[in-house]
């Protein structure tokens, strides 16, 4: 589904330029659940952002179904982001001037897509199966962290997207927390087919996960 | 979610939470379409005042005045109108002789002091014709006005305006049967004339003349000489015909730089046109203050795009465009100009609602459209910069930006 061939992304600091990614080459197939692992300062999180279209990388190809996405333009990634991909972070990245509601329902406002369903409906049907339906005209930073990491799982997938990315989505949660989220990514992945990469530095999370990935100074080891 | 609903929701949104500094950043904005819009619906009041008070005399008149004025549609002072020529009561009957006249005036007014017991006053007399009463539209309110017969037996007679009778005598009724005396000259006043307001902004002030038959007016001008000459034309469509016939007969006796004839219209068209240009300049120098305010947006736009940078990144991972983003921030700052703008024509409605007690401004619905449409592209225009650096900033370094 995706796959990265020969990756490097090199940062510029000052008039040091730094190579973050080293020569990455990896598939991630339809319906993977794969964790990958890594200190903080590994490259991890950089390695997901091009994966997820948010970054672009200095060297190398990405193909998205076998197409390569190196020529797209910035609308064509936006629409990219949009359908194919959702989003989970460590710090919930939720707009706090818009509802609990509103919040799961804004990157339908920005599809060009017509929907065969109504995007409201789908919206309350996520929120009443995480559990949070009550909470659906709160603004963000009136609910807990579960439930505003709850909330931007919903919005994920809003779009039912192909692939969830989730970097170190329990990294700002309690482990009672942490654990529910997890468990509701692997359920996703489960009972309804969606990849999920999960990036994370913390072992239990990658052991439920199904494929291991290591990344540590910029490329990815075998272990 | 509507995307337009969902634009403007966020931006009164962003505005609900940020109150005084809204308030503070649209108050340039009202300011500026306050003081525009007043001074436009001063402007068209003032030119309707005009209008009314040229409408309040007869139409279809003409005037033969000294000099060359309204040359090419402007004024230009030939030496004729430095007062070395002036008109006698040959041209007058040499004028009446041109067909399609109703009557021809031969009018002098003069600044004069006219006293009555202890009172004394400083105005203008007309010393006229009976004719000039029907061709300003003047009636008497007391009393009479003078006739034929009095202009012919050169009667020392007065007819006041409401407002020198007042002065004069505390009362305009008590005028009547009363002497007045014009620089010393006894004349009796016979009637007070009815109220034709006016005055005050440079207009003619027709309640404060006296008005004189001019046979009798001779005694304060020995040279028997008029300043002006007034002809009524029967009908409208003869009025091109009828001015061009006067110049004829005028050029038998002065020359072309002497003396004009002018239509009512030539003299409302030139004043208006002065005015308009008065008005203009003043509207220019107002609207000074709305790109003062127009900057004022620009620099809270910058300021919330800084503030907002993060969420910028979190609409751009989920699927924003650039445009979307340049959209919403553009959205806002229309919003925020079309707010001022809106509260600024408010503002000036209610100054315009009470200003009208005394003079005839008003607010009309091109002004209503210049408002909210010059508001409306401020706001595109001073929020565009900000709006596109917004838009153009990389997804991942705004997702990052703490």
């Amino acid at each position: 589904m995706i796959e990265l061939k020969n990756i490097c992304k090199d940062y510029v600091v000052g008039n040091e330029t730094i190579r973050i990614l080293h020569d990455i080459s990896l598939t991630i197939k339809d319906k993977e659940f794969v964790g990958i692992m890594g200190s903080s300062g590994s490259g991890k999180s950089t390695l997901m952002h091009i994966m997820g279209f948010l970054d672009t990388p200095t060297k190398g190809t990405i193909l998205l179904d076998s197409k390569d996405v190196s020529r797209l333009s910035d609308d064509e990634l936006s629409q990219v982001r949009n359908e194919y991909v959702g989003f989970v972070f460590q710090q919930f990245n939720l707009i706090n001037n818009l509802t609990v509601l509103e919040n799961v329902m804004l990157p339908a406002i920005y599809s060009r897509k017509r929907f065969k369903y109504s995007i409201r409906k789908k919206a309350l049907e996520l929120l009443r199966r995480f559990n949070i339906l009550e909470r659906k005209d709160y603004l963000p930073n009136k609910i807990s962290g579960g439930q505003q990491q709850r909330v931007a799982i919903a919005r994920a997938l809003i779009m039912n997207p192909k692939i969830i990315f989730a970097d170190e989505p329990t990294g700002n949660l309690d482990s009672k927390n942490g654990e529910e989220i997890i468990n509701l990514l692997s359920e996703l992945n489960r009972d309804f087919g969606v990849t999920i990469v999960i990036v994370t530095h913390e072992k239990y999370i990658a052991n439920k996960t199904k494929r291991q990935l290591f990344i540590k100074d910029g490329t990815l080891v075998k272990k | 979610m509507n995307y337009i609903i969902y634009l403007i929701k966020s931006s009164l949104e962003d505005f609900r939470r940020n109150k005084v500094r809204t308030f503070l950043t649209s108050l340039g904005i009202l300011i500026g379409v306050l003081s525009v819009i007043l001074l436009v619906s001063f402007g068209l009041g003032l030119k309707k005042y005009i209008n009314q008070q040229f409408e309040s005399l007869a139409p279809n008149l003409l005037r033969v005045v000294p000099g060359k004025i309204f040359a090419g549609g402007s004024f230009r002072a030939g030496p004729g109108s430095l007062g070395t020529i002036r008109f006698d009561e040959k041209d007058i009957q040499r004028i009446k002789r041109i067909k399609n006249l109703d009557y021809t005036i031969p009018t002098l007014t003069k600044t004069i002091t006219v006293r009555a017991g202890r009172n004394s006053e400083l105005t203008d007399f007309f010393s006229s014709s009976e004719d000039l009463f029907s061709a300003l539209n003047i009636e008497a309110e007391y009393g009479e006005i003078f006739a034929k017969a009095d202009v012919a037996k050169k009667n020392k007679i007065a007819v006041l305006g409401p407002k020198i009778a007042e002065k004069l005598f505390g009362d305009s009724r008590a005028a009547v049967g009363n002497n007045i005396k014009i620089e010393n000259q006894s004349f009796k006043a016979i009637g007070v004339t009815k109220s034709k307001g006016g005055g005050g902004f440079g207009g003619p002030d027709f309640d404060s003349y006296i008005y004189i038959p001019y046979k009798a007016g001779y005694i304060f001008d020995p040279d028997k000489k008029f300043i002006a000459i007034i002809a009524k034309v029967n009908s409208e469509k003869n009025i091109d015909q009828a001015k061009r016939d006067i110049e004829e007969v005028m050029l038998t006796r002065y020359s072309e730089d002497d003396f004009s004839v002018i239509k009512q219209t030539d003299l409302l068209s030139a004043i208006t046109s002065i005015f308009s240009i008065i008005n203009l300049v003043l509207v220019a120098i107002a609207a000074i203050s709305l790109i003062v305010g127009g900057i004022g947006i620009m620099n809270i736009t910058y300021a919330t795009v800084t503030e907002r940078i993060k969420e910028i990144g979190i609409r751009r991972a989920i699927g924003a465009r650039k445009s979307d983003i340049l959209i919403q921030f553009l959205a806002e700052s229309v919003i925020l100009s079309l707010f001022g703008g809106i509260v600024g024509l408010a503002l000036a409605w209610i100054v315009v609602f009470f200003v009208q007690r005394v003079f005839p401004a008003y607010i009309n619905i091109p002004t209503i459209a210049l408002a909210l449409g010059v508001s409306s592209a401020i706001g595109v225009i001073f929020g565009v910069f900000p709006a596109k650096k917004a838009a153009d900033l990389s997804p991942i370094d705004a997702i990052r930006y703490e």
